[in-house]
């Protein structure tokens, strides 16, 4: 009798629990907003600007929803909204789109030079609560253009605006080991103190559109754009590099293949002294002499030559860091991590310091595998597949 | 009517059977009648003339005889030119052994009979599996009768220790059952909860599977199968090796194995003839096939009403592009072709095979193409519900096959409710479900579940034979060590 009733109590808890776990689903449809994927507009890429005391937000998105099946291109199109603040400017954006829009698969961010002197800290804080973004969505800035007319610039070129964009992405991934301009890695650097914000900055060029450098951010606010070879020089001290083409007295060629950088950081009496010790390999691609560089003297002598070319190229960001004060290399994280004791006292005067800190370099360089088929100048025969290690 | 052993009862009560066979015949000089009883069809007439009826009515030395019980004695001793011949003095039994086509010699005085073993009826010879072909490996599976399928299994395990129990169940069919075990490696208390199990069943008839396995199982609420059945011998000689107990049921063309798990349900034969990475490759293809078919339309439904920012970009622009125009919802489209997809199987399994090939073409080819041409469905629609069905069909247990499919409708659902919330609420509870199965004391998720190392080398992956050293804890206690 007792295990009836019992058997009868179990039955009753689980449809309990059944009714209670789909009114608890039901009570989640209203606030996942259901919608159809064809009911919804997906914004490829997002251009924001400000002028005027007003945020302008132009969505780029395919027009037909979709790659044409029937092998045509898709249309783009631009809707536009404006308001007081990007939030604003979204939701009159969304109230002027003919479908809901959704932030989900949009992979670029434009950001206007006027909304990025205005404060890139006011363009992603509302990008970053919505819950539907993707966190490796890339950032650029459109360097003396609106992010607007970049964009309809683009369409009037008839380019393909994301497909370019994808293809930038793809350029950095061969040159750098990883994409800092994501959306996730800028508002992790937006809590860090004394780092200053690098985002890479857009050119237009004839069809397509080139990145030669870095925009640099001081509190927030766009304050200079980097020359590539400055750019690179950061991209070297953050240890970033994947490949990078050195050319040596317009006669040879190398690709650096390999490359880690250590800092050593020494906090001292409040002086602050790195040591870049900077480890590279590079592969001769191109000789353009008459003189045999495939001997030991040679090799020699073009070692020193690419460690000097990588000296002049770090000297350039290092006294851009100097002259502005700012932490382009986000040390401070590494001087606090090796110093934990001395940064407490120290991290108050750290912004001052800046401008006075002492740098020394440390580079072990190599000119490894080469292939060299055939002859050489001289016409004698040259060994194949050799390889030269310092 | 009294229960005792005489011709006049077996007349009484079979006196309406037309193919009961009911003869005396005279004996010797003194006056002795003996009955003979059987069913007409089920006997080897020609085996019951020759080695019984003959010596019975022509022997001189049993004319001499001149008590039935004399007469019980020269049978049995060499008179009668027959091996299976025993003594039989309960009614109920005799009763069961002409029913089953036996011979029945009944002596009226002593209120006994003599049975004699001549049963002949038509039979299916022993054929290909239809259902577990192999392309390397034994050609042989098992039929409707119960001792050929008992002759298989003995001819693979010679084994002394090897025990086939007798057993009979249904109060009207009188079901023979084997109870096939190796008694030195199976687990006692198993052997003896079956036994109790079929001994215990009080049902009247055992005409189909159902019958007798909703009997074995121990959660009959649950739509995920809790027991293994092969038509393999070879399948069910490594099972009885491995401790399980075989159960082999007269007028089903397959055996019962148990104690159960879910990966046993996962593995092929092919898997043990096969080199050990290529069967290990084909089993994670299996368990691929599983999660597709069990998640995809779910997370299609989820990810195309709900979280759409799941998808690649392009794929999402790609399954935009292909909704164009469809009036229905992601989850109405799936739903419907899910229940369409199985109403083309139900509807191929009726059908002859001639025509249910003209069908699969009409259905799958011509409708399916119409209705995307029509704009009632999407095509990618169709391309994730047939994924979903073909993977189904790699399972090679068409149990789990079809609780698999039963399954997918309600992930399916949760997922059109709430998305992936609740695609992973089914998740949770299915886990659970599975996890809180068991089987005869062992966990129907096991060896996934268990800590013993040794019982995971033939489970997502199957390891080289000579790692397969200990059977498990729970299956063979008394006898672990399988191969050094």
């Amino acid at each position: 009798m007792k295990i009836k009733l019992m058997i009868k109590v179990t039955t009753a808890y689980r449809f309990l629990f059944l009714f209670i776990l789909t009114m608890i689903l039901c009570g989640c449809t209203h606030d996942m907003s259901r919608r159809e994927i064809d009911e919804i507009n997906l914004i490829r890429v997002l251009g924001i600007d400000y002028d005027g005391n007003e945020y302008t937000l132009s969505a780029l998105f395919n027009a037909s929803g979709g790659s044409d099946p029937e092998g045509g291109a898709p249309e783009e199109e631009v809707t536009k909204g404006k308001g007081k603040t990007p939030y604003e400017a979204y939701e009159n954006l969304k109230s002027k789109a003919t479908k809901s829009i959704s932030l989900g698969h949009t992979g670029y961010f434009l950001i206007g030079d006027g909304a990025a002197e205005n404060g890139i800290n006011l363009c992603l804080d509302f990008l970053s609560r919505d819950e539907t973004i993707k966190m490796d969505a890339l950032f650029f800035i459109t360097k003396d253009t609106p992010a607007s007319d970049f964009i309809e610039q683009g369409i009037e070129n008839k380019q393909k605006i994301h497909e370019d964009l994808e293809a930038i992405r793809q350029k950095q991934e061969e040159m750098i080991t990883r994409n800092d301009n994501t959306l996730v890695n800028l508002t992790n650097e937006m809590k860090q103190t004394y780092s200053s914000i690098l985002i890479p900055y857009l050119i237009p060029e004839e069809s397509s559109f080139l990145t030669p450098g870095y925009a640099v951010f001081d509190q927030y606010k766009l304050k200079d754009y980097l020359d590539e070879d400055t750019s690179t020089g950061i991209n070297f001290i953050k240890n970033i590099i994947r490949n990078y083409p050195i050319y040596i007295n317009d006669q040879v060629g190398l690709l650096i293949s390999y490359s880690d950088t250590k800092l050593k950081t020494k906090l001292k009496d409040n002086n602050i002294e790195i040591i870049i010790q900077v480890d590279f390999e590079s592969m001769i691609k191109e000789v353009n002499t008459e003189e045999n560089i495939f001997n030991s003297e040679q090799l020699e002598l073009l070692t020193q030559e690419q460690n000097k070319y990588l000296r002049n190229i770090l000297d350039l960001a290092i006294s851009y860091s100097k002259a502005t004060g700012l932490d382009v290399f986000q040390i401070a994280r590494m001087i606090e991590k090796q110093n934990i004791v001395q940064w407490q006292d120290f991290k108050s005067s750290f912004a001052e310091s800046i401008s006075d800190i002492k740098y020394k370099y440390v580079f072990h360089s190599k000119i490894t595998k080469s292939f060299i088929l055939g002859y050489d100048w001289n016409g004698n025969l040259l060994v194949k597949n050799e390889r030269f290690v310092k | 009517m009294e229960k005792i052993i005489n011709s006049a009862n077996l007349k009484e009560l079979f006196k309406n059977s037309g193919d009961i066979v009911k003869r005396p015949f005279n004996v010797g000089h003194a006056g002795i009648t003996v009955h003979l009883f059987g069913v007409d069809g089920l006997m080897n007439t020609l085996m019951l003339d020759k080695t019984i009826l003959y010596p019975l009515t022509s022997d001189e030395n049993l004319k001499k005889l001149k008590t039935e019980r004399e007469v019980m004695d020269y049978l049995l001793e060499g008179g009668a030119f027959h091996a299976f011949a025993i003594e039989e003095i309960d009614y109920e039994k005799t009763l069961r052994y002409i029913l089953s086509g036996m011979a029945a010699l009944v002596f009226d005085q002593e209120q006994k009979a003599l049975i004699f073993d001549v049963r002949t009826f038509d039979k299916r010879s022993v054929s290909e599996p239809s259902d577990e072909g192999v392309m390397k490996g034994a050609k042989d599976s098992f039929i409707e009768v119960m001792r050929t399928n008992t002759v298989l299994i003995r001819r693979r395990v010679r084994s002394e220790y090897l025990v086939i129990e007798q057993l009979n169940a249904g109060k009207h069919s009188k079901t023979d059952i084997a109870l096939v075990y190796l008694s030195n490696v199976a687990e006692m208390d198993t052997v003896n909860r079956i036994r109790d199990t079929i001994n215990n069943m009080d049902i009247d008839n055992i005409s189909t599977p159902a019958f007798i396995e909703e009997y074995l199982i121990d959660n009959r609420k649950s739509i995920f199968p809790q027991i293994m059945y092969t038509q393999r011998p070879d399948r069910v000689s490594a099972n009885l090796t491995d401790g399980r107990v075989a159960v082999v049921v007269d007028g089903i063309p397959f055996v019962y194995i148990l104690p159960c798990q879910l990966p046993m349900l996962m593995q092929s034969p092919e898997d043990y003839a096969n080199h050990y990475f290529i069967s290990s490759s084909l089993r994670i293809i299996r368990y691929i096939a599983l999660i597709l078919t069990l998640f995809l339309p779910a997370f299609y439904i989820a990810a195309t009403t709900y979280q759409n920012q799941m998808l690649p970009v392009e794929i999402a622009l790609s399954i935009q592009q292909a909704k164009q125009n469809v009036p229905f919802s992601s989850a109405s489209e799936v739903l419907g072709l899910l229940i369409a997809f199985e109403i083309l199987i139900e509807a191929g399994l009726r059908l002859p095979k001639t025509v249910g090939t003209a069908m699969s073409i009409l259905g799958g080819l011509v409708v399916g193409q119409s209705a995307v041409e029509a704009k009632i469905v999407s095509p990618t629609v169709v391309v994730i519900v047939a994924l979903a069905g073909i993977a189904g069909f790699i399972l090679p247990n068409q149990d789990l096959s079809s609780g698999i499919r039963v399954t997918r409708f309600v992930m399916a659902v949760l997922a059109a409710v709430a998305g992936f919330f609740g695609l992973t609420a089914g998740l949770i509870l299915l886990i659970t479900h599975l996890c809180s199965l068991d089987n005869y004391g062992v966990a129907y998720m096991s060896p996934f579940v268990d800590v013993e190392t040794s019982n995971h080398k033939d489970t997502l992956f199957r390891f080289p034979i000579k790692y397969f050293t200990k059977r498990s804890k729970k299956i063979a206690p008394e006898n672990r060590i399988k191969q050094k």
